[in-house]
């Protein structure tokens, strides 16, 4: 299995994302270590990032000295693999959290990452698609930005707890003091409203 | 190009994408985007929305890493810039052919081929026209092998008492919600009833998940 790689996507989404200033300073600083190895930018990307590293992973049940481990290996990447960082892909932010991710996963799962090689020439590229379902990717991408953007507040928090920071239904309910049947509903609700976005869903 | 129409649940993008799902199931789900540019989007987009929960996460102002930067300040590799077009532009997949190629990560990940004859040793036959590979592996507690149907051949009644999942790689299969090709990926809950059978001229060749024990049953229903 090829070691994990971060986006492997092809995504045409989020040309609003340049807008947000905070993308195009974080951008900039990315750039500016991937082409001059610019320390001063680094310096404050690791004073950005780094606590937010260290925070996911004690989120995550990580041990300090464990998780101080993984924050430096995840900025190491950030400062060696700068120049692979596509702002047209996804933001810095999106960027740091699947190195971040994928470094967990390596490290306390003992587990490779399982992901698609862009260069496999197996792998079927969004250009071979017909016109009609090329115009479905795009209103597929559009239908589920707007899903995600239209979660109400509650649902999406228990989507965050369980996927982003993997507690259990029990761990949820206690923590937001909220009956374990609501947290299973909110759940349950959550995810219907993201697949109802799916084109063509089976 | 007819891409997949049937896809992995959103439980399953979400957790590929946050990290959360385990590696056996992870091997399916990266192994359907590398067919799916649709589904290879949504997970971007899942992507975004845990770069999201990322960014928000409550950082305390003093996090106790300054000296962890000045250490990482005195040793950062003074290695050659990598410069964006360091990969070559892929040729617009190579003709034909290449939909017959296993896609990664699934390839590299497979013990050895999955067209070896069936009457080579590699297959065993567990009804007419239906075969599982003489290898099984388990990931992350998914037990995981390949399923073979033969052109409407249909899979023994059986029973399993946890998720089942199919994702096709040669020919296509059908069952009573609907027909499988290349790509596509069959979700089964446990303790659930279907009824698959090959659908395609060449042998359906699928990678077969299992969570938890797959039980054959007899004319009768009885388990064999």
């Amino acid at each position: 299995m090829p070691s994990s790689r971060n986006p492997p996507l092809q995504g045409p989404q989020d040309q609003e994302r340049s807008q947000d200033p905070d993308a195009d300073r974080f951008g900039a600083l990315v750039h500016a270590v991937a082409q001059s190895r610019d320390r001063t930018a680094f310096a404050a990307l690791f004073r950005h990032f780094a606590p937010r590293i260290l925070q996911y992973c004690l989120k995550l049940g990580v041990d300090r000295s464990t998780a101080e481990e993984l924050v430096q290996d995840v900025m190491l990447t950030v400062w060696t693999k700068a120049g692979s960082f596509d702002s047209d892909q996804a933001s810095v932010g999106t960027w740091v959290f699947t190195i971040a991710r994928n470094r967990r996963i390596d490290r306390l799962r003992k587990e490779m990452r399982p992901a698609p090689d862009p260069d496999d020439p197996g792998m079927t590229p969004a250009s071979l698609a017909t016109p009609e379902e090329s115009a479905q990717l795009v209103q597929s991408s559009r239908q589920l930005q707007e899903a995600i953007g239209s979660l109400v507040e509650n649902q999406s928090e228990v989507l965050r707890r369980s996927y982003f920071l993997e507690q259990t239904h029990e761990e949820i309910a206690e923590d937001t003091e909220v009956p374990l049947g609501t947290v299973k509903t909110r759940l349950r609700l959550a995810l219907g409203h993201l697949k109802r976005s799916m084109r063509d869903k089976a | 190009m007819t891409l997949p129409l049937h896809h992995p649940d959103e439980e399953l993008l979400i957790g590929y994408a946050s990290g959360q799902e385990r590696a056996g199931k992870s091997l399916l789900v990266a192994t359907h985007l590398a067919y799916c540019p649709d589904c290879r989007q949504r997970v971007a987009s899942y992507e975004d929305l845990c770069g999201a929960w990322f960014e928000e996460l409550p950082c305390p102002p003093h996090a106790g890493l300054d000296g962890l930067l000045d250490r990482m300040m005195a040793g950062l590799p003074a290695a050659a810039p990598v410069t964006a077009e360091a990969a070559p532009p892929r040729p617009a997949a190579a003709g034909p052919s290449s939909g017959r190629l296993v896609p990664e990560p699934l390839r590299s990940w497979l013990p050895e081929a999955i067209d070896t004859p069936t009457d080579d040793g590699t297959w065993r036959e567990i009804s007419r026209g239906v075969w599982l590979s003489g290898w099984e592996r388990t990931l992350s507690g998914t037990r995981i092998c390949l399923l073979r149907m033969a052109a409407d051949a249909p899979v023994p009644a059986h029973r399993h008492t946890a998720d089942e999942l199919l994702l096709v790689l040669r020919g296509a299969f059908s069952d009573e919600y609907g027909r499988y090709a290349l790509g596509d990926v069959a979700h089964y809950a446990g303790g659930t009833d279907h009824y698959a059978r090959g659908a395609s001229e060449e042998d359906c060749i699928c990678l077969f998940l299992l969570d938890g024990d797959l039980i054959f049953l007899d004319e009768d229903g009885n388990p064999l």
